[in-house]
């Protein structure tokens, strides 16, 4: 006799017969995820430190880099970054020169024996634009955390021969970077599905994944209704640990 | 004669259009208590900052120890870590607690070790009578109690003048006798200090010398009983008046023997 499952069951049992595709997928996004996210807080940090306290010329810079960001759509960014160096290509060809070498890669043995490929010139575009775009969204929590901090404390620190730096580092950091979670968890909970452009320069990510399950086994609705809980999943964790971090750092008193 | 700590000459500042400071020039002797007051807006915060260079001035000299804080090559940092420095609104270290607020000067300016600068800490501390507050955030303690650690936090410094910003003029009335109390025990210490205040029983009790600025300019200098008897000018008359009538007497807040010492 044979058992006869729900539909919805054996459909989903179909899509997660692709779990290697799923995996390899997820573990992309995961790691274009959490490199954008530490390559922006990083450089973001530097860019807020710049427009709050730099000269005229660093604030400048930094504001027209946040603003240039900010005002164009991720994926145009992603196409220009991606093709410039093509085209750059092309240009040197047609002088005579040599072309870039941009069909390279570094791959590595997964443990079934399938080729892995770690790095190539379009994971590498995506893992730069995605970082150079989160860079700027953070700079502007960053900054709105660090002008929170009152000037005066800053003074105080001086009087007491702190150089400036100095006094940003042990005074106005260790409590902005505590004010700016709440508001920065907005950008660590919209980066993980902002990774999706990387699909489509062809970065085989978890959106990827979903579109060749899709393709293979006509399963729409709940091939897209998996990967929708997977983002899901993923985006509520850091809220979580984020929230956990909120409360274990606050002042007390405060 | 031995040349005065700190020297101030011919200080301008002006902001953008506003000149809020225009000449002033006076010395501080080591171990005198200068007592600065005039109306608000006078540039008698200015003129603090301007000593340490918090505030650079647009003209003039400053000269603690001989040592011209105008010159280009002078290390400001080192300067500031001998001049303490005490704010109107505290402006503690608010994700630190009571003792790391005190201790951070030694730690990162004076390069003592942790338990070095932790002990002068808890000793400042204690001078100001803030010892079973060390392990509190600012914002667990009252504004006489934070004032007092920030008393503590120019304090450890070993500074060779402190400078007091309207140490109570953002205080509750209740709260200010004992900061005014400690101010009390450290000028009777010996300790340089120059003071913006409107504590006139304060003034009466260890000032050295009153200054009084209205717009920009030092307008009366004297005594504290210079000015209790017989202010010369009508801005400094009309000045002392109208804080009688405000704040009436607070010298009733100090304890009864510092006075009696004060005026003796």
């Amino acid at each position: 006799m044979i058992q006869v499952l729900p539909r919805w069951l054996e459909d989903l049992l179909t899509v997660l017969s692709y779990s290697d595709e799923l995996i390899a997928g997820l573990s992309t996004t995961l790691s274009l995820y959490f490199t954008a996210l530490i390559m922006g807080f990083f450089l973001g940090l530097g860019f807020a430190i710049g427009r709050q306290y730099g000269g005229i010329i660093t604030s400048r810079i930094s504001t027209a880099y946040i603003e240039l960001i900010r005002g164009t759509p991720l994926l145009v960014q992603l196409f220009l970054f991606y093709f410039f160096p093509y085209s750059l290509s092309a240009t040197l060809e047609l002088l005579g020169l040599l072309p870039l070498p941009l069909d390279w890669s570094i791959q590595i043995i997964g443990p079934g024996g399938q080729v892995i490929t770690i790095l190539n010139h379009r994971i590498l575009t995506c893992y730069l634009m995605l970082g150079l775009n989160s860079t700027a969204y953070q700079a502007e929590y960053l900054r709105g955390a660090i002008a929170s901090v009152s000037a005066e404390q800053l003074l105080a620190a001086q009087s007491l021969g702190l150089s400036r730096a100095g006094g940003i580092r042990s005074i106005v950091l260790p409590q902005s970077l505590r004010r700016v979670i709440p508001s920065w968890s907005n950008e660590a909970a919209y980066l993980p599905k902002y990774t999706v452009v990387a699909y489509f320069i062809g970065v085989e990510d978890l959106f990827a994944a979903a579109h060749f399950i899709v393709a293979r086994t006509f399963l729409t609705l709940t091939t897209y209704l998996l990967v929708a809980l997977i983002y899901l999943v993923l985006v509520t964790v850091i809220s979580r640990i984020l929230d956990y971090v909120h409360d274990r750092t606050k002042i007390p008193g405060l | 004669m031995e040349k005065p700590l700190l020297q101030v000459k011919n200080i301008w500042k002006a902001y953008d259009e506003l000149q809020v400071l225009k000449g002033v020039s006076f010395d501080v002797e080591e171990g005198e208590v200068k007592v600065i007051f005039g109306p608000s807006g006078s540039g008698k915060s200015t003129l603090l900052r301007c000593i340490n260079m918090l505030t650079p001035p647009d003209k003039g000299t400053v000269i603690l120890q001989g040592t011209n804080l105008m010159d280009s090559d002078t290390n400001l940092n080192m300067i500031r870590s001998k001049i303490g420095m005490v704010f109107q609104h505290f402006n503690l270290f608010l994700h630190l607690k009571a003792i790391d607020n005190v201790s951070l000067g030694p730690r990162r300016v004076l390069g003592l070790s942790k338990d070095e600068a932790t002990e002068r800490a808890l000793d400042a501390l204690i001078q100001v009578k803030m010892e079973k507050w060390a392990d509190h955030y600012p914002a667990q303690l009252s504004g006489g109690q934070q004032q007092r650690v920030g008393i503590a936090r120019a304090l450890v410094m070993n500074p060779v003048l402190i400078l007091f910003d309207e140490p109570t003029s953002a205080l509750d009335p209740e709260l200010i006798g004992e900061v005014l109390q400690v101010m009390l025990d450290i000028a009777k210490s010996g300790t340089t200090m120059v003071v913006v205040t409107h504590e006139m029983g304060f003034a009466r009790a260890v000032a050295t010398e009153m200054i009084f600025i209205d717009e920009g300019v030092i307008v009366e200098k004297g005594t504290p009983r210079h000015f209790a008897i017989s202010p010369e000018t009508e801005r400094a008359k009309q000045f002392l008046h109208r804080l009688e009538v405000l704040y009436g007497h607070h010298e009733e807040l100090l304890e009864p023997e510092d006075k009696e010492e004060g005026n003796s």
